[in-house]
């Protein structure tokens, strides 16, 4: 296992950022940390890099005990929210930064920022000043300076967040790609499930400090621990008490299936190839449906229509 | 975002100690120390000390003087520094770096060299406008139109320096809506502009009057020192000591260096209420 | 508005008067007055040292008011504005009590170049503390965390990420500490005695002139000090960019 993470606790006063968290993080794998904002994953991976320090517990990376380590020995590479870009420095310096630090010689240090400025595509930018390139670039420059170094472990904190929806998209597929090739080990955090659910191999949930569940993208989907994994995952709706996911859900307009739960229609939506229903059951449950418009023609729902929900067969339940 | 670094072993006891020892020792032999040894020397001998200064006639006209002086050097120095702060925030004409710049002037030089210009050019005999100005009644030298204009020279960019930040920061939204709204250009001013200068004001109004109250040297070349008539507070402190009467000079150094101080001590209290006001 | 600028102007011509109140001749007689020479180069010379301590005192006080925490921090903030309020004849009697002829330190500074040296450092205190305090406050600890998470240690990282950043700051601070440093007038008269050539500064010198009615020597003295400040001023600013420069653009 590449990162051991055991029983680490840390508070802020008298709020508690992480409540005994204990995770492995497999070799050469893709990361996400994922939860809501203040739920303790930059907490986590702060820890993880030794910019902060965790109040108990243990951290190990690649075998070698790190707790106590100063984030300088533990080899890892960091990219920030904010890029942290070294604004006096040309772009070169700034990817150059730590192999000047460990005193490679020269030919060598040109050589590798070479290599890495057209693995992410900043070359011809090589001499100009962070401040002269857009907010994507200035990313991409800080995942280079990061793996210059070679580090064991590739740790990012919201690394997209500051960036508009378009540019981000390209982002993720780039860092995926970028993974696949390079193959370090790689944890990124974020609130974003889609981002989540795109580009990682592994998913770690992470609410109020605590790991709510541990799985790939299909088995975190499919086969939620709780209500918050589920909800947090995907739309949920609730139907007999019970959260299901809105496209699971079987519409009919004459009562079918056993235990089908009656109700009537009070809003239809119609959005691109999906309508989307609002049914206020007997019960006073508001649950939301949504089926293909082909469908929806086909039983001739309307506003006001009676109808009979009841859960797809195999759909998830919580 | 936080202001101090908490990386695991970021902090070492040793070095932060070190800083902390060196600087509060280089204060407290630089400023602490001899401020507090003046204290006890105009307290030598309980309030006797202050109480023997203040029945000074002297000492008295000097105050008044020093008092009156300041606050009109002050108040000359509100109305020119904001109207100044509004023509170099708000419009844009030729020459407004320039003013800009000179308008720092007075803090790099030396208030004997102001002194000694506002004399060369207002000088009774000598001077450029001197001998016209006195032909029709008006003495600016060696009386107090002469020892007002060197304080406000000194004093001139505080206030500017104050304003114009916040006057930038603000912008003229809020001014241009006024006038869209009807407001005429002075009803923009004391009831748009001025609310939001406020506080910039105060500071600037308060620092210049520790500066005015504090002026020496400039005033010292104007005024000629002429105890009981021309002679300001700062000016006296330097013939008293001079004449061996020292307990009065350190009496009336404690009453300046007390009201400079209470002024730093007013502006540090008042910023904090002033950051949570601003937008 | 128009006719604010014409107030402004008045001191201001003021100057341009006094400049012009020399001639050249009188430049010539001043400049080989071997007393006033002497008062130009004590003048400069500790204005130079304190400027250069106070490049470095200025910046370790600003960093220790900005990122450390203790008890009392908030009253040496006050503290450092004290010279700034306080009246310059104050500051001389202030300096003197302690380190003058009572002083029980044993310190007897008065009447020595130290006493020079002691009252310009009082004086400029504020200058280059001010100018860096904001920038620091400014700084976010990222960058800190990147160059400690790349492998700097914490000498390296203030070496080559901090101190760059604050270069502009404390050279401006510099600027103003030189120029206050050669006007200063009041804080002198008590404390360094003004012996000729030997504690006299300049603006004593210009004094001494000015009391014995000799305007013309008076005027020349005050724009060589005028000439020295804004030399120093523009000089410091091509040196900050210069040092600035080095670390960027290589690369």
């Amino acid at each position: 296992m590449s990162i051991e993470v055991k029983n680490v606790n840390k508070r802020f006063g008298d709020f508690v950022a992480l409540d005994d968290v204990s995770v492995s993080l497999p070799t050469g794998q893709l990361t996400a940390l994922l939860g809501p904002s203040g739920g303790g994953k930059s907490t986590l991976l702060r820890i993880i890099a030794g910019l902060d320090s965790a109040d108990s517990g243990s951290i190990s990376i690649e075998g070698t005990e790190a707790t106590h380590l100063p984030p300088q020995k533990r080899n890892i590479g960091f990219v920030f929210q904010h890029y942290a870009a070294f604004k006096h420095m040309s772009v070169a310096k700034n990817v150059a930064f730590g192999l000047e630090i460990r005193k490679r010689p020269k030919p060598e240090i040109e050589r590798k920022v070479a290599e890495l400025l057209d693995l992410v595509h900043l070359s011809q930018f090589a001499n100009r000043l962070p401040a002269q390139l857009s907010g994507g670039q200035r990313q991409r420059m800080a995942l280079a300076r990061a793996l210059a170094v070679e580090p064991t472990v590739l740790l990012l904190d919201e690394p997209f967040g500051a960036l508009d929806a378009k540019v981000r998209k390209e982002l993720r597929d780039w860092l995926r790609r970028l993974h696949d090739e390079v193959h370090v080990t790689t944890v990124f955090v974020t609130h974003d499930q889609e981002e989540a659910l795109e580009v990682a191999d592994e998913i770690v949930v992470i609410n109020q400090g605590r790991v709510e569940q541990v799985g790939t993208p299909d088995q975190l989907y499919d086969a939620p621990a709780n209500d918050f994994v589920m909800s947090f995952l995907g739309d949920v709706t609730t139907l007999g008490g019970e959260l299901i996911r809105p496209h699971d859900i079987e519409v009919d307009v004459v009562p079918g299936e056993p235990g089908a739960i009656e109700g009537s229609v009070s809003r239809v939506l119609r959005i691109g190839f999906e309508v989307r229903l609002t049914v206020l059951t007997d019960e006073g449950e508001v649950v939301t449906v949504e089926l293909t418009r082909t469908n929806a023609r086909r039983l001739g729902i309307a506003e006001g229509s009676r109808v009979y929900l009841s859960a797809v067969r195999g759909a998830t339940r919580v | 975002m936080a202001n101090h670094s908490a990386a695991v072993g970021r902090r070492s006891p040793a070095l932060t100690w070190g800083l902390r020892i060196l600087v509060v020792g280089y204060l407290l032999m630089l400023v602490l120390w001899p401020s507090w040894y003046v204290v006890q020397h105009t307290f030598a001998d309980g309030l006797t000390g202050i109480q023997t200064a203040l029945q000074d006639p002297d000492v008295q006209h000097a105050l008044l003087l020093t008092a009156q002086v300041s606050v009109l050097a002050v108040l000359i120095n509100l109305v020119f520094g904001v109207g100044v702060s509004l023509l170099l925030v708000r419009y844009d004409f030729p020459g407004r770096r320039a003013l800009s710049a000179l308008i720092d002037l007075p803090l790099s030089v030396s208030p004997v060299v102001v002194g000694l210009a506002l004399v060369l050019v207002y000088n009774g005999r000598y001077g450029w406008f001197g001998p016209w100005l006195e032909a029709h009644g008006i003495q600016i030298i060696f009386s107090w139109p002469g020892m007002v204009m060197a304080t406000c020279f000194v004093a001139l960019p505080l206030i500017v320096r104050e304003v114009v930040p916040v006057l930038e920061e603000l912008g003229d939204d809020q001014e241009q809506a006024a006038r869209s709204l009807g407001a005429s250009g002075w009803q923009t001013f004391s009831r748009i502009t001025v609310p939001g200068i406020r506080w910039a004001i105060v500071y600037g109004v308060v620092l210049s009057l520790a500066r005015s109250l504090g002026e020496f040297g400039a005033v010292k070349v104007v005024a000629g020192n002429v105890a009981g008539e021309t002679q300001t507070a700062t000016v006296l402190v330097q013939q008293k000591y001079q004449n061996f009467e020292q307990t009065t000079a350190y009496s009336v150094s404690f009453l300046l260096a007390f009201a400079a101080v209470l002024c730093l001590i007013v502006v540090a209290l008042l910023r904090p209420k002033a950051s949570k006001e601003s937008p | 508005m128009i006719w604010f600028s014409v107030l402004v102007l008045i001191p201001l011509a003021a100057i341009v008067v006094k400049a012009s109140g020399g001639g050249w001749h009188t430049y010539a007689d001043t400049f080989s007055n071997s007393q006033t020479l002497d008062a130009i180069k004590l003048t400069v010379g500790t204005s130079l040292l304190v400027t250069a301590l106070n490049m470095v005192m200025g910046t370790i006080i600003a960093w220790v008011l900005v990122r450390d925490r203790f008890p009392g921090k908030a009253l040496l903030d006050l503290v450092i504005d004290i010279p700034f309020a306080l009246p310059t004849i104050v500051a001389g009697l202030v300096l003197l009590s302690l380190y003058g002829a009572d002083s029980p330190l044993g310190l007897h500074f008065a009447n020595t170049r130290s006493a020079v040296f002691l009252a310009i450092a009082f004086v400029t205190l504020p200058f280059v503390v001010r100018t860096v305090q904001p920038v620091l406050e400014e700084m976010e600890t990222d960058v800190e965390d990147a160059a400690a998470s790349l492998g700097a240690s914490r000498a390296v990282t203030f070496r080559r990420i901090v101190l760059p950043t604050l270069v502009p700051a404390i050279f401006a601070g510099a600027s103003l500490s030189f120029a206050r440093g050669i006007s200063e007038y009041g804080s002198l008269v008590l404390l360094s005695g003004n012996l000729p050539h030997h504690t006299e500064v300049t603006s004593v010198r210009v004094m001494s002139y000015l009391e014995g009615g000799n305007t013309a020597a008076a005027a020349s003295v005050a724009t060589i000090l005028l000439v020295v400040a804004l030399l120093a001023i523009v000089a410091l600013d091509v040196i900050a960019r210069r040092v600035a420069r080095r670390d960027g653009r290589d690369g």
